[in-house]
């Protein structure tokens, strides 16, 4: 029986493994292992699963993208030390198939986010542009704290387009909007300024507010003494 | 070869042992030494050209495993030619190779690694002297009574040139246990008989052909494209280092294989340690060294292996439990997990993205009092 999914994949490949002696691999592995179970704590078991790779683990999230980026984070933060992991984050099609007990995952999702992370440099996350999108479909504006990273073309000829995580991304982007913010401020009461500038017959502004406002008028005399 | 043969240059003949594309191999008497050795024939080619050729590279090949001597390799006497034939005269062993022993009998987990451990003993003595076997298999493993293995046949493979032949260049070997560099007709080194080795030991272990198909191009196409299932996968219970020993011997990449076969005896020394470890903690089941057998005469095929890139297939991971998502994704309608992200409008970035909400508002309310400033 198969089934047919989208979801997040974090793929976690252990640096140069397949140059390491059999030991250092099983030690390796038994630390990914370790930093996995950790990890993967927090998430609800039904929205995640746990598949085997040659090098590393893949770690599907099939609910929140945003749960994904978390995790591979705190998974290049534990594994920091002594485990020289690179993690490649994706979202794409994937396909459940095997007989119960020992099912197993194919697809995109898992063989861009294998790419990725291959072409990452030790402790360093990359996410595709899929990714990129589910998070900004899952959290609109979240998107932001990842920032291009650059285009590679893996073994397959097949070219991608990376993004890293950067916090100030985020906190660009709000202080780009406040700029903007003001910005927008100054151009519309400008602009109310102007036209009432440009008509003349009318009375100016702030003798109208006098007018109409008697303590305005007392305020401003006081402030000019 | 019609006629009985009783004598080939100073050995009599007592028995033949078997026969093969070569030639035939019998038990013979060494009068000089008084001693019983298995005698290996090869036909020569009667074109002269190609004679010539395949007879200077006999007498090398010979001499060159003839300085090989080791507990864990067939030792090679003598060598000689006569009325077109070549001789090997080679010490003779009392017991089954191993490709009988895996079909009748089967081989335990320890026995497997033991026996891999020795062959990459032996041919790590026979590379340091620059002797690459080019055809390590079952067949050329040979068991005595002991425990012991002992390789035969060493560049035998060289002379075969003519049974397995490419448009690109010469292939020597057997394809079912070629390395992906034999295949496509590279020069090949020792870690070509690592890797046929790594094919062994996988076979021992599991009780399956890893690479199998119905022609030499399937079989090609499978070890230079296809990714094996981890032994621990098809046998629950093998020491998971094991696992990574495998890999490590069935690289496709030369470059990141064993560079070694010695690295990969002392590694396959520390899977035996462990499987003892396990053997004596579980000794009234004796379950973790069952013994797997080979069917004979019929090909066990592999789980489907792993294509490399798209098709990669990953198991679930037995050590975390994933069997609640795995129930959830099974039992989830065609639609429910199969949604992709869509393209963020206007009206729900502003509704969902604080940033732009804020920005929404501070314009909402920039553009009310430039509206008041002008018209009021």
């Amino acid at each position: 029986m198969s089934a047919s999914l989208v979801g997040s994949v974090v793929f976690l490949k252990i640096a140069e493994f397949a140059r390491r002696t059999a030991s250092e691999q099983a030690r390796l592995r038994a630390q990914l292992e370790a930093v996995i179970a950790v990890v993967t704590a927090e998430i609800d078991p039904e929205g995640r699963l746990v598949l085997e790779a040659a090098d590393g683990a893949a770690i599907v999230l099939i609910d929140d993208p945003r749960a994904a980026l978390r995790l591979a984070q705190r998974a290049l933060t534990a594994g920091a030390a002594g485990l020289p992991l690179t993690a490649g984050i994706n979202h794409g099609a994937l396909q459940l198939s095997g007989r119960k007990g020992a099912e197993g995952l194919t697809g995109d999702g898992i063989a861009v986010a294998a790419n990725i992370a291959e072409f990452a440099s030790s402790s360093r996350l990359l996410a595709s542009r899929a990714f990129r999108d589910a998070l900004a479909d899952a959290a609109p504006g979240r998107e932001a704290a990842l920032v291009p990273a650059g285009n590679f073309t893996d073994a397959g000829l097949r070219a991608h387009e990376v993004f890293s995580p950067n916090n100030g991304g985020l906190e660009r982007r709000r202080r780009r909007y406040s700029a903007a913010s003001v910005a927008v401020i100054v151009a519309f009461i400008g602009a109310g300024f102007a036209w009432r500038a440009t008509h003349e017959s009318r009375a100016p502004l702030l003798s109208t507010i006098i007018a109409k406002y008697p303590y305005v008028g007392a305020l401003v005399q006081r402030v000019r003494y | 070869m019609a006629k009985k043969t009783s004598k080939i240059g100073r050995y009599r003949i007592v028995d033949e042992l078997g026969r093969g594309a070569m030639g035939i191999v019998y038990k013979a008497e060494d009068p000089n030494l008084d001693r019983l050795v298995a005698l290996k024939t090869i036909i020569l080619p009667e074109d002269a050209e190609e004679h010539g050729e395949y007879r200077k590279r006999f007498f090398l090949e010979a001499k060159a495993a003839g300085k090989l001597n080791h507990p864990h390799i067939v030792t090679t006497f003598d060598c000689g030619e006569l009325d077109g034939m070549a001789y090997l005269a080679m010490e003779l062993l009392e017991g089954i190779d191993l490709r009988t022993r895996m079909t009748k009998q089967g081989v335990t987990a320890l026995e497997a690694v033991e026996i891999a451990r020795q062959v990459a003993d032996g041919l790590g003595y026979a590379h340091e002297r620059g002797v690459v076997h080019r055809d390590v298999k079952p067949g050329n493993i040979m068991l005595n009574g002991g425990g012991k293995a002992k390789i035969m046949d060493f560049g035998l493979a060289r002379m075969r040139m003519a049974d397995h032949k490419t448009s690109t260049g010469m292939v020597l070997g057997t394809p079912r246990y070629m390395s992906p560099e034999q295949i496509s007709g590279q020069p090949v080194d020792q870690r070509s008989d690592i890797f046929s080795l790594g094919i062994v030991l996988y076979e021992m272990l599991t009780g399956t052909r890893l690479y199998s198909g119905e022609n030499i191009e399937q079989v090609q196409h499978s070890i230079t494209q296809t990714e094996h299932v981890p032994p621990t996968r098809v046998v629950p219970g093998l020491p998971a280092m094991i696992d990574f020993v495998v890999a490590r011997a069935l690289k496709k990449d030369p470059a990141v294989r064993y560079q070694d076969a010695y690295e990969l005896a002392a590694d396959l020394e520390t899977c035996l340690a462990e499987l003892r470890g396990q053997g004596a903690a579980t000794e009234p089941s004796g379950d973790k060294s069952r013994t797997v057998k080979m069917e004979a005469g019929k090909a066990i095929d592999a789980p489907p292996a792993r294509a490399i890139a798209i098709d990669t297939r990953l198991p679930v991971s037995r050590l975390i439990d994933s069997t609640t998502a795995v129930k959830r994704i099974k039992n989830a309608s065609s639609d429910e997990l199969t949604r992709l992200p869509r393209r963020v409008g206007l009206l729900r970035r502003v509704v969902r993205d604080a940033a732009v909400r804020r920005f929404f508002v501070v314009a909402c309310f920039a553009g009310f009092a430039g509206f008041y400033i002008a018209l009021v």
